[in-house]
């Protein structure tokens, strides 16, 4: 190229350039008024909030919905923008699980189901009218009738006014409701406490007033009935010095994580366990209520080194725990989860419910009164006769509301084929699930934040459902849809909607005034009826003659299919959020895997990522691989609503579907597939991160005097002090009661608006979170978590290095970054030690109508531009904003940080750490704070408490 | 023939740029400072003619962030009545009777309108009058932006009121 034409292309290029950088001026963007303003007082800075329930699984905690006002499209609106739990609610207690944070994301989600479908004639699905919908349901339900077919009605779990409706649409309609089905039935469980107390039901657990907690398989923390409730409980619990609680189980969860002290049973050996448990404490002295001896005859009585032997619980631990069980004042036992849903599942929860009656638990921790409303609840039999029934062509119209049965149910069952011998199915859902696919009529429901209702988690408290937006598409409650078709049916044209039915209902049952605080409090507690509950021994005698104990413990390699914190039984896959943030034992986000124990990975060669073929009778799974330490050897894990190809049975007493493939074996297939994991490494390589003894103490010698003399320490500075005047914002993390249950990092993602960025970001280490948990291997027996997000540095290494000052030390002690002058030059991060900051590489706006969702009061961050922890300035702009009218200072607790908000076991408090009375101060001074990679010596406004020492038995 | 060609098209090409620029040059100014709004709305009517107060119609003005525009229904309440026969009027009845909010164009905005949190509550609050940014609205048959909202004008005034200079004061 010679000059000329240089000189001629750099004129284009330029040119070209100048023209594209030409921006749209923002001057003739529109600006909306409202057409006729809402009642309620809401504007920009002001957001009003609805207490109603979450419905993203069946604990149905309290729900606070976040409406803020904002124009959308061209219209000015209300809008949801973030949930909340209800503070002071019964079950959660202001508290949400990472599926209540993401739920938002489900009633925008793009792939709801917007208007009534209906077959044509070549099958395929068109959209009709709510009427023809209506018109050709009945009329099907009159024909099925005339041939002489049964009409069902199949659901998932409904309580409350729902429950009566269905029961009132059934019987006007000549419908039969089948038992409510849930995948995670508790059926084991249930059957066990009819046959020991007479009493089907799951109950109540106090967690909080035990002093010593025996779980068994029991994932209380994760997915268990209602793990929010039982993590705020546990939260409260473990401030109790002398709280212990030990978990049994065989493979391995966050909550055995957890507990004091976990110890790995080997597979099917619970039940010997529990055996020698019952008969120690008929022997002991300090027993309640023993069994009677005829019973205690019929259940086994192994020795101490036969339960040894068989379970692979040392005799020293063996011991330990069964003196320290017994010297336990409010001891507490709970079996469940993978340890009911097995062979010996029902044995097991059998004998846990003798030990709970011999230890008089009925009457404190073990509460049947506000047992969980599970009644209504079948399991897998009824599945069982439900496809006898389809099989002899004997079902004429079968709807099936809020259940994705297709997907639950393993595919041995063959329920897709089976369905198919129905006349006529009448799917109602909110997404095109697996199950609706295989329906005749779509019917399409409003999501709980678009709908009046009302729910029963447990006895004694009716949660209120009520609308904190209007309904975006066509869709309707499932009450309305029910009133509907009676009309249709009975040729009326006009009478009440779900709503007028059920304020009827909550007047008869409440009043009116209470009516009104049930609306605005979002709960109401009732009284319950107290149960006297004892052994029903001829009952326990009759099952103990025909059971045999003798189970043969799983030696060979098992395959567990657990629950996911993040999935449930996988129905809040659907959630994006929930797979953009890393499941918090494994660090992996999108994808599917299988957990490989450490030591069996080594033996077979396996790395991450690696694929292994799992194959059991005539099945091959192939799958990546996820190393994990503290795993026992035998036991593979994959999660439930990850895979469903799986195929497992059931139990034919109790209909409870198993968790287990036994048999199994394992082979290395030699491929590699791309798998997101997030953490580069489960070791913190000595960096002294975790909270090590050392650290505490250190920390103590350095910090905790300066902070509590105010003795000014010269030091060398390159920099001069920042002068802090009325506030230093901090935060304190108390390791103890986390339960990295990753709550606070879907609840930042809502609040701040971080992109998700999807899997082919993530696989290049691109993942967004401010606030992430990190799980590193502490030894080959126990995993420590900790929560990283930005430690507002008051020394930031970040500071210093930008060139544009984009990121400075604000009068407040935040570490500011100023979106608008970052040019994106990274060097921020590369010298930030605890690796926080992220980089915005593309524009990842929510693609429609996900972006209803952004929260109005802070940026939505573009191409280019670093992002970081804010400690929610947004939220500390308020109270400042609010202080300042009423000429005062920010009180300790007003500012409130998503993360904390939602925490359920309430670990992190935030605050003013210049003001010597607010909690966190206090807390931070504690002499089990310490601050992350303090020999840096970055001042991090973060102080974590010590996790205390426990121990973990491979 | 290939050297004839390549001038023309050059010279074409940089004649039609500074056609280009100059013509945005022209309209951008002139769009941004009195934007066409969809009702010829006079402000120098209602506040020096009819003499309501600023906050009659920007009612959220010394509670929110935003001062608030008011929602068509405010405006009907009074011209149900008022001045039905004039054509502005029936402009506004029309879009009362179609159920759509007026379209009305922003005259205020910051150039990175999505990186700023402005609020009006704390200007209003610390004893700001209105036209100190607007200003003299009740003069103006057309409303006109009469400041270039800049930061370096806001930091101006904020340095002189001794109000704070921390950028996560409107930044965040």
């Amino acid at each position: 190229m010679d000059r000329r034409d240089f000189l001629k292309f750099l004129g284009i290029s330029s040119g070209t350039a100048m023209i594209s950088s030409c921006g749209v001026d923002k001057a003739n963007e529109k600006i909306i008024p409202y057409l006729i303003p809402p009642e309620q007082d809401v504007y920009p800075g002001k957001p009003v909030f609805y207490n109603t329930t979450c419905t993203e699984c069946p604990a149905n905690c309290g729900l606070s919905a976040r409406v803020n006002e904002k124009v959308y499209d061209e219209v000015r609106g209300l809008f949801p923008t973030k949930a909340e739990g209800v503070k002071g609610h019964p079950i959660n207690n202001g508290a949400l699980c990472p599926r209540g944070q993401a739920s938002l994301f489900r009633l925008y989600h793009p792939k709801r189901i917007q208007r009534p479908m209906m077959r044509d004639n070549d099958g395929n699905f068109r959209v009709a009218t709510w009427q023809e919908a209506y018109a050709y349901v009945t009329t099907e339900l009159q024909a099925a009738k005339e041939e002489k077919k049964d009409n069902l009605y199949f659901s998932g779990r409904t309580t409350g006014t729902l429950a009566g409706l269905i029961g009132r649409f059934c019987e006007e309609m000549g419908i039969e409701r089948l038992p409510e089905f849930e995948i995670f039935s508790h059926a084991n469980l249930r059957k066990a406490n009819e046959i020991v107390f007479n009493q089907p039901e799951v109950p109540h657990y106090h967690i909080k007033d035990a002093d010593f907690l025996l779980t068994i398989g029991a994932d209380i923390l994760e997915t268990f009935v209602s793990p929010v409730s039982n993590a705020a409980q546990y939260g409260e619990a473990v401030k109790n010095e002398n709280f212990t609680w030990y978990h049994l189980e065989p493979n391995l969860s966050m909550t055995g994580l957890k507990a004091t002290t976990r110890l790995a049973v080997n597979p099917h050996s619970e039940i010997y366990f529990l055996a020698y448990l019952l008969h120690a404490l008929s022997r002991s002295d300090i027993r309640k209520r023993r069994p009677s001896w005829a019973i205690m005859n019929m259940v086994p009585d192994p020795s101490a080194e036969e339960v040894s032997q068989k379970t692979g619980i040392s005799a020293e631990n063996l011991e330990h725990l069964v003196s320290a069980f017994f010297i336990a004042k409010r001891p507490l036992i709970i079996t469940g989860g993978v340890s009911t849903a097995q062979p010996g599942g029902l044995e097991a929860a059998l004998l846990t419910a003798l030990i709970q009656a011999a230890m008089g638990m009925n009457d404190t921790v073990v509460d049947f009164a506000h047992s969980q409303n599970y009644e209504k609840v079948g399991s897998m039999l009824d599945v069982q006769e439900l496809l006898e029934r389809l099989r002899n062509k004997a079902v004429g119209v079968i709807f099936i509301s809020r259940s994705n049965p297709v997907d639950d149910i393993s595919a041995n069952f063959n329920f897709v084929e089976e369905l198919k011998n129905a006349r006529l199915r009448v799917g109602m859902s909110d997404f095109m699930s697996a199950s609706m696919q295989e329906c005749d009529v779509v019917l399409p429901l409003s999501h709980s934040l678009e709908s009046w209702g009302d729910a029963a988690p447990r006895k004694g408290i009716r949660n209120v459902i009520q609308p904190a937006i209007e309904p975006q598409y066509d869709t309707r409650t499932e009450g309305d849809v029910l009133l509907e078709i009676m009309r249709t049916a009975s040729g009326q044209k006009q009478g009440p909607d779900y709503n007028q039915y059920l304020i009827e209902q909550w007047h008869s049952l409440y009043g009116e005034s209470e009516t009104v605080s049930l609306i605005e409090n979002g709960y109401i507690e009732e009284p319950v009826s107290p149960l006297s509950i004892a052994v029903d021994t001829r009952s326990v005698e009759s099952y103990l003659k025909n059971t045999d104990f003798s189970r043969e413990v799983a030696a060979q390699p098992v395959l567990i299919i657990t629950p996911s914190i993040r999935t449930y039984d996988g129905r809040s896959k659907v959630l994006p959020l929930l797979n953009e943030i890393p499941d918090p034992l494994t660090t992996v986000t999108y994808g599917e895997w299988v957990s490989v124990s450490a030591v069996a990975a080594k033996k077979m060669g396996l790395k991450d990522r690696d694929e292994i073929q799992i194959s059991v009778e005539n099945e091959n799974l192939n799958y990546p691989v996820k190393v994990q330490n503290v795993l026992p050897e035998n036991v593979y894990m994959v999660q439930r609503g990850l895979i469903y190809a799986i195929k497992t049975d059931i139990d034919s007493r109790s209909g409870e579907a198993s968790w287990y493939l036994d048999n199994i074996s394992a082979t290395k297939t030699g491929a590699v597939i791309p798998l997101p994991i997030l953490s580069g490494s489960m070791h913190e390589e000595g960096r002294g991160i975790l909270s090590s003894h050392e650290s505490v103490v250190e920390h103590s010698e350095h910090y905790n005097e300066k902070l509590k003399e105010e003795v000014d320490v010269e030091e060398e500075r390159i920099y001069p002090k920042h002068p802090h005047k009325n506030y230093r914002w901090g935060m304190t993390i108390n390791q103890d009661s986390c339960i990295n249950c990753a709550a606070c990092v879907a609840a930042c993602y809502v609040e701040n608006n971080i992109p998700v960025v999807g899997q082919k970001e993530q696989l290049q280490g691109r993942e967004m979170s401010w606030i992430r948990i990190e799980p590193f291997v502490r030894d080959d027996r126990d995993i420590e978590f900790t929560l990283m997000l930005c430690q507002q540095c008051d020394n930031a290494p970040c500071e210093p290095v930008c060139p544009v000052y984009a990121t400075y030390h604000n009068p407040e002690g935040l570490n500011v970054q100023v979106y608008n002058r970052c040019v994106g030059t990274r060097y921020c991060s590369n010298n930030c030690p605890y690796k926080v900051r992220r980089f915005n590489w593309f524009d990842h706006r929510l693609p429609k109508p996900w972006d209803k969702m952004y929260n109005p009061a802070l940026s939505v961050r573009g191409r280019g531009i670093m992002e970081k922890c804010t400690f929610c300035v947004q939220r500390i702009r308020a109270a400042e904003d609010m202080a300042k009218d009423e000429d005062r200072l920010v009180r300790d607790g007003e500012v409130v940080t998503a993360c904390q908000e939602t925490c359920p076991t309430k670990a992190i408090t935030f605050g003013n750490l210049m003001d010597d009375s607010s909690r966190v101060s206090q807390i931070a001074r504690s002499d089990e704070a310490y601050r992350v990679l303090e020999e840096l010596g970055t001042e991090p406004a973060i102080h974590y408490l010590r996790k205390k020492e426990r121990k973990s038995e491979a | 023939m290939k050297r004839r060609i390549m001038p023309l098209v050059l010279s074409a090409y940089f004649v039609l740029f500074i056609i280009f620029v100059v013509l945005l040059a022209y309209f951008w100014n002139r769009d941004s400072k009195t934007p066409v709004q969809p009702i010829n709305f006079s402000h120098q009517i209602h506040v020096s003619k009819v003499g309501l107060q600023c906050t009659f119609c920007h009612d959220k003005v010394d509670k929110s962030t935003f001062a608030g525009i008011p929602p068509v229904q405010k405006c009907m309440s009074c011209h149900k009545n008022v001045k039905t026969e004039s054509p502005e009027i029936q402009k506004l009845t029309r879009y009362w009777e179609e159920k759509k909010p007026v379209p009305w164009k922003r005259v205020y905005s910051f150039k990175i309108q999505n990186y700023v949190y402005f609020s009006h509550k704390r200007h209003i609050k610390a004893g700001l009058d209105c036209s100190k940014c607007h200003g003299e609205v009740k003069l103006m048959p057309q409303m006109k932006r009469v400041r270039q909202l800049e930061m370096g004008w806001c930091v101006s005034c904020h340095k002189a009121n001794m109000a704070p200079t921390d950028c996560v004061t409107c930044h965040k």
